[in-house]
């Protein structure tokens, strides 16, 4: 299911790193409209003062000034290019360098400056509720891969069944999903878990392998 | 002492789809100019009308500043603001925008002296659950206005248990609308949410109460039709037999009986004895160039942010009640009610808030931080 949309921005926390003040004052005006309060934290040799490891994506938003050369150290996920918190860049320089670096940030808004304040509650509504569909979308890549390595596990788990029970695939199949939802596992997990007590059991050749609820009790 | 004279732009479409409402608006302005409240400050009304074509608003305003005038109380529909506002950023002019709408919306640019959505739409929701039922069939014009103010009126009735049972939108004008009153009456919901705008509005009424009374349906008591918009000349629009039992959500109606709105209810009638009657945009119109002669008074200048400081240090004592600019958002503060449209096209009202409320353009204080979900299920059913 996708992620419910963000409207609300009340109670938000937003960083604004930026040298240029007077370009986002507009900004800062209508953040406090919105409810947002806004902080523009001291550049020191380029780099913003700012814990990023404390900031929170349910309540932060970092404004990162894409004229600046890497003024914050973010630990963005280089694949998704999924930061921390939701980005939403503040584009002067319309190069392409200055904008790749913010696409490399992880940025999924923009605002032009000087900042207008009728563009803002759109670059927060898009930032906020893009940044939080890429986490979603993200988490259902990272469940696709781990279910993607547990298909050699489920070829197996079939296999063995099919050996076990004299059934076809399909049969075989029907069993270990029906298994797997009894347990409450999902089925790459299951049928490993299957394979497994399964081999322990075959190294055990004096004992009887464990009896399954089979077709029959269909 | 010397008056100091301005030109003040002056834009409603006193022709067009909604001009009833709209030449209200007009008598209102030019009310708060006869009045002179101000001392040491004359205003010259420049009065323009677009004639309810979007294209020409733009064009008229261009032509209002480009003259050298900084201020302009004006426009009615939500797209024509939408459609202006880029041309008074631009000229650093200001709009004083006086008319209730769906909010989302904060322009340094503009003084917004309508209801903000807190102040008519959610203390619509409440009523009607409280007192009427728990589903909605919606109508709305087919533009912003409409669109954002259901959007908000769904989410709130979500939010609250209850139930938006379809929504239906006519183009601007359209005053073909026996679909809708049937779907509507088919559906039987406990009320009508309505958004519809000028001769739509008023065929709307006429044709759902006509189709009520064909099948027995005591309109008014079954399916009653809530709005936030519905005003007393609309009323005098709709007429005859089905003028009367109708909710309407609003910051003024005309039969307010305090003596400050006796007092300008008897003004408006002796200036402008042809009409249209005081409306709530009417009385937000007259705030509106109230507010700004003050503003101007105390500024000395008509300098766009001068004005803007010194307007949100009035205080004026509004037929409504007190008034008041927040100077975070640059929209009013005003007492919402609640009434019920009578025969005689005057509203009882039922209930009203103890005092101005603050406005919340952006609802951060009166909505959900999450969209609510939709409850259509997204299971299919297959047999």
């Amino acid at each position: 299911m996708a992620p419910r949309l963000l409207q609300n921005f009340n109670g938000g926390r937003a960083y604004i790193v930026t040298s240029n003040l007077t370009a986002v004052e507009a900004l800062q005006t209508t953040l406090g409209k919105l409810g947002v309060t806004s902080i523009c934290p001291p550049l020191t040799d380029g780099r913003a003062e700012l814990d990023i490891g404390a900031m929170q994506a349910e309540r932060d938003i970092l404004f990162i000034d894409g004229d600046l050369d890497n003024p914050v150290a973010l630990d963005t996920d280089a694949g998704s290019r999924q930061p921390p918190v939701p980005i939403i860049g503040l584009v002067g320089v319309e190069a392409p360098s200055r904008l790749k670096q913010l696409v490399n940030l992880g940025a999924t808004a923009f605002l032009r400056k000087p900042v207008q304040g009728a563009a803002v509650y759109t670059a927060l509504f898009l930032g906020i509720n893009q940044f939080l569909l890429r986490g979603d979308l993200r988490s259902r890549l990272d469940d696709m891969d781990r279910r993607r390595r547990g298909r050699r596990a489920v070829v197996k788990a079939i296999i063995a069944r099919m050996h076990d029970a004299g059934v076809d695939d399909d049969e075989a199949y029907e069993w270990l999903r029906r298994e797997s939802m009894r347990s409450r596992q999902v089925l790459e997990d299951f049928c490993e878990a299957f394979m497994k007590a399964r081999a322990e059991a075959l190294d055990k050749p004096t004992r009887r392998l464990p009896e399954s609820r089979s077709a029959e009790t269909r | 002492m010397a008056s100091k004279h301005y030109r003040i732009g002056v834009m409603f479409s006193t022709t067009g789809p909604y001009d009833v409402v709209a030449r209200s608006m007009l008598n209102g302005a030019l009310l708060a100019v006869a009045e002179r409240p101000a001392e040491g400050v004359s205003v010259e009304p420049v009065v323009v009308n677009p004639g309810g074509d979007l294209v020409r608003y733009a064009a008229l305003s261009r032509d209002l500043l480009n003259a050298g005038i900084r201020h302009v109380v004006g426009c009615y529909t939500s797209s024509s603001r939408k459609e202006v506002i880029p041309c008074f950023e631009k000229h650093d002019a200001l709009l004083w925008y006086p008319s209730h709408y769906e909010g989302f919306e904060s322009s340094n640019n503009v003084i917004y002296t309508g209801a903000s959505p807190n102040q008519h739409v959610l203390p619509l929701v409440d009523h009607m659950l409280a007192h009427v039922g728990a589903s909605a069939f919606c109508v709305g014009s087919n533009y912003i206005w409409a669109w954002e103010n259901t959007r908000i009126f769904r989410e709130a009735m979500m939010a609250r248990g209850a139930r938006v049972m379809a929504e239906r939108y006519v183009a601007v004008g359209d005053t073909e609308l026996d679909q809708v009153v049937e779907a509507i009456i088919e559906a039987r919901p406990a009320f009508v949410f309505n958004n519809l705008i000028g001769t739509s509005n008023y065929a709307f009424f006429r044709a759902f109460r006509a189709a009520c009374l064909k099948r027995g349906i005591d309109q008014p008591r079954v399916i009653p039709v809530a709005s936030c918009t519905l005003s007393e000349p609309e009323l005098e629009e709709i007429g005859g037999p089905a003028v009367d039992g109708h909710l309407s959500s609003s910051v003024y109606f005309s039969s307010l009986p305090s003596p400050t709105n006796a007092a300008f209810t008897r003004a408006y009638r002796e200036t402008f004895p042809e009409g249209p009657s005081t409306s709530a945009d009417a009385e937000a119109s007259y705030i509106a160039m109230k507010l700004l002669q003050l503003a101007l008074a105390e500024a000395g200048t008509d300098d766009v942010e001068a004005v803007k400081a010194a307007v949100t240090r009035q205080r004026l004592a509004a037929p409504q009640g007190d008034v008041h600019i927040d100077p975070q958002t640059l929209h009013a503060y005003l007492t919402p009610r609640i009434g019920v449209s009578n025969a005689s096209a005057r509203f009882d009202i039922l209930v009203e808030a103890p005092g101005p409320v603050r406005p919340d353009p952006y609802l951060v204080q009166s909505s959900p931080r999450y969209a609510v979900a939709s409850r259509n299920s997204s299971l299919r059913v297959v047999k």
